[in-house]
């Protein structure tokens, strides 16, 4: 069960950026192709969350009254959380220029699609 | 070299913190203007004045330099590698950062002086972007952090775009936007490949995962952390504009200003070097690593320098040039010796100068005429003799011929090829900057030597004084180096032997 657990979000993972690379490079909207592209980016924040998993695991805090042992047994290894926090907050910056740029392009040329406004750039 | 060093993180925090506070100036173009030149005179000073060391931010050395916190400590702890281990984002200091940054800074000096003397009301965003940029790359050269570098690579990512889009060239905005959408696509892989490593050393921290590694703490030929070395040599071939990305990075410097395309190439040479180091560091012992990243830079070389043949923009010829430049400094690292390598790196020191150098010359053209389609220019020799002397020696430079730098940074390629029993790599080396020479003696032609067509309109504004100063400075450099390397492969050396 533990296991599967951490397989179901390894799996999950995998096919949110399996996904993501067929949406990018198939679809020709640019909406489309910028909701693809966070499916890349969420299934490598899943992968490094389901990575730092630890069954049973506790809050990397040490609380008072907690021997050492029993902290460094059970505690949960903080990094992978941290990272995918950051990677959180580049991942929407990038999206905010994505869309914006978005914008003002569907501006320019009245249309969302890719092969229209990027095909002769 | 294990003592912290203030001036390390100042390096970064001060154009940043600067960059922050200028683009909420850019309706004040005296502050503006006041500011910019005071950071920009730093951007190569602190890394000049700083002494070597480590700095740790967020933690501390490792338990086995800090007696003080080991102590205490249970045994299972200090009797382990994590004894030895950094518990800390950790930025190193050394010769070749030194000489790599100090020259990042005079680039991003000569920019930042060009852009605030040609514009009248310079914009505080544009100063901005190009310290985010240059604070960015300058951390990716310190950090021994693996995540912290991807960190500042998506930042340098960032500005980049934003370089470009403030730029206002002629569909910049669909550019920037493709090179976002593969960025993408590239960031994401390279993150994965970081939390493979991750996974497979528990360890984020390039000194200890290379420990871990070398003392087989992990099984060095586990297919996971294979797959995170391919995966991060997919990020370092988008970051680095090298093939199959070279044509969308060509893109991006041909959209930007001649300033912005002089950094923007800086940021691909240097992150280059920062993510190429770290890949010869932990996957030396493949010897697989070395000969992709041999052959892909063999490809780079030979599709840059053949496509800028074809080009009929001056901006972009140059881009396509610069990108075929980049395979030298990769064959360097390819070869994988101490010789090779520290010619590798001497080379990217050198394409930096040399193609800011170009960029910025050939931006006077566009200044003068506001064009830059090779066959609607001509006879500009009369209109900027100064800036076409110039011109023609950085082309020279950058083709190899000597006293320049670049001769000897490819001479030196040359011999280790020869020394590693690869002359086939050192005749197509060769080759190629007779073709770099001839592509480029073929532009200076049309732009400054025959007559001038008859629709081409110049104005009658002079080119800045800053801009002839600026090229002749980095003229300087790129003969000081041409005649003492050892001034430069002195610094360099250390880096190669510890990577070799």
């Amino acid at each position: 069960m533990i296991m599967d657990t951490q397989l179901a979000s390894l799996l999950t993972a995998g096919a949110l950026i399996v996904i993501g690379i067929f949406g990018t490079l198939f679809l020709d909207n640019l909406i489309k192709k910028v909701i693809s592209l966070a499916f890349i980016g969420d299934g490598v924040n899943l992968f490094l969350i389901a990575m730092g998993y630890k069954a049973g695991g506790i809050v990397y805090i040490f609380l008072p009254g907690m021997s050492m042992s029993e902290f460094s047994q059970n505690a949960a290894y903080p990094l992978p959380f941290a990272l995918v926090l950051t990677s959180i907050v580049i991942g929407a910056s990038t999206m905010a220029v994505m869309l914006g740029l978005i914008i003002v392009l569907n501006k320019k040329y009245g249309s969302l699609s890719a092969s229209k406004i990027l095909g002769d750039n | 070299m294990s003592t912290e060093n203030l001036l390390i993180p100042l390096m970064i925090i001060i154009p940043i913190t600067c960059a922050l506070f200028l683009n909420l100036l850019h309706e004040k173009s005296r502050v503006v203007k006041i500011i910019s030149v005071i950071v920009a005179l730093l951007l190569p000073t602190i890394p000049l004045l700083a002494n070597y060391g480590i700095q740790y931010f967020g933690g501390y050395a490792p338990l086995a330099q800090n007696p003080t916190i080991a102590t205490g400590l249970p045994s299972f702890i200090t009797g382990s590698a994590l004894n030895i281990f950094h518990p800390a984002i950790t930025y190193v200091f050394g010769s070749a950062q030194k000489l790599m940054i100090t020259i990042l800074g005079f680039v991003a000096l000569f920019a930042i002086f060009i852009s605030l003397y040609e514009v009248k009301k310079p914009s505080g965003v544009y100063i901005y972007l190009i310290l985010m940029g240059v604070a960015s790359v300058m951390a990716m050269l310190l950090s021994d952090d693996i995540f912290n570098l991807y960190v500042f690579f998506e930042i340098a990512a960032l500005t980049q775009v934003g370089i470009v889009l403030v730029s206002k060239v002629d569909h910049n905005y669909e550019t920037a936007l493709k090179y976002l959408i593969v960025g993408s696509i590239a960031s994401p892989m390279l993150l994965l490949g970081i939390a493979l490593l991750l996974g497979v050393t528990g360890n984020v921290n390039i000194t200890d995962i290379v420990y871990s590694i070398k003392t087989g703490l992990v099984d060095p030929h586990s297919p996971v952390l294979l797959m995170a070395g391919s995966l991060i040599i997919f990020g370092w071939l988008y970051a680095a504009g090298l093939p199959p990305f070279h044509t969308i990075k060509s893109a991006m410097y041909s959209k930007a200003l001649p300033t912005g395309a002089a950094v923007l190439q800086a940021f691909s040479v240097f992150t280059f070097v920062a993510i190429g180091v770290i890949i010869l560091r932990i996957f030396s012992y493949l010897h697989f690593a070395e000969i992709f990243i041999l052959g892909i830079s063999l490809i780079a070389m030979v599709l840059g320098i053949t496509m800028a043949i074809t080009q009929t923009d001056f901006k972009r010829l140059i881009a396509f040039l610069a990108v075929g430049e980049l395979g030298y400094i990769g064959v360097g690292f390819g070869l994988g010796t101490v010789f090779g390598i520290t010619a590798g790196l001497f080379q990217a020191v050198n394409e930096a100068v040399i193609t800011a150098l170009l960029f910025i010359g050939f931006g006077t053209i566009m200044y003068k005429t506001k064009e830059t389609e090779l066959k609607k220019l001509g006879g500009m020799l009369v209109e900027t003799p100064k800036s076409a002397f110039l011109v023609l020696l950085a082309g020279l430079a950058m083709a190899g011929v000597p006293p320049f730098n670049a001769f000897q940074s490819k001479l030196m390629l040359v011999q280790s090829s020869l020394n590693s029993g690869l002359p086939e790599v050192a005749i197509i080396m060769v080759l190629l900057s007779i073709v770099t020479f001839m592509t480029f003696m073929r532009a200076f032609h049309t732009i400054y030597l025959r007559p001038k067509p008859a629709g081409l309109v110049i104005e009658n504004e002079n080119i800045p004084r800053v801009t002839i100063v600026a090229m002749v400075c980095l003229l300087i450099i790129c003969l000081v180096f041409g005649l003492y390397p050892q001034l430069a492969t002195n610094y360099l050396q250390g880096l190669a032997m510890g990577i070799a």
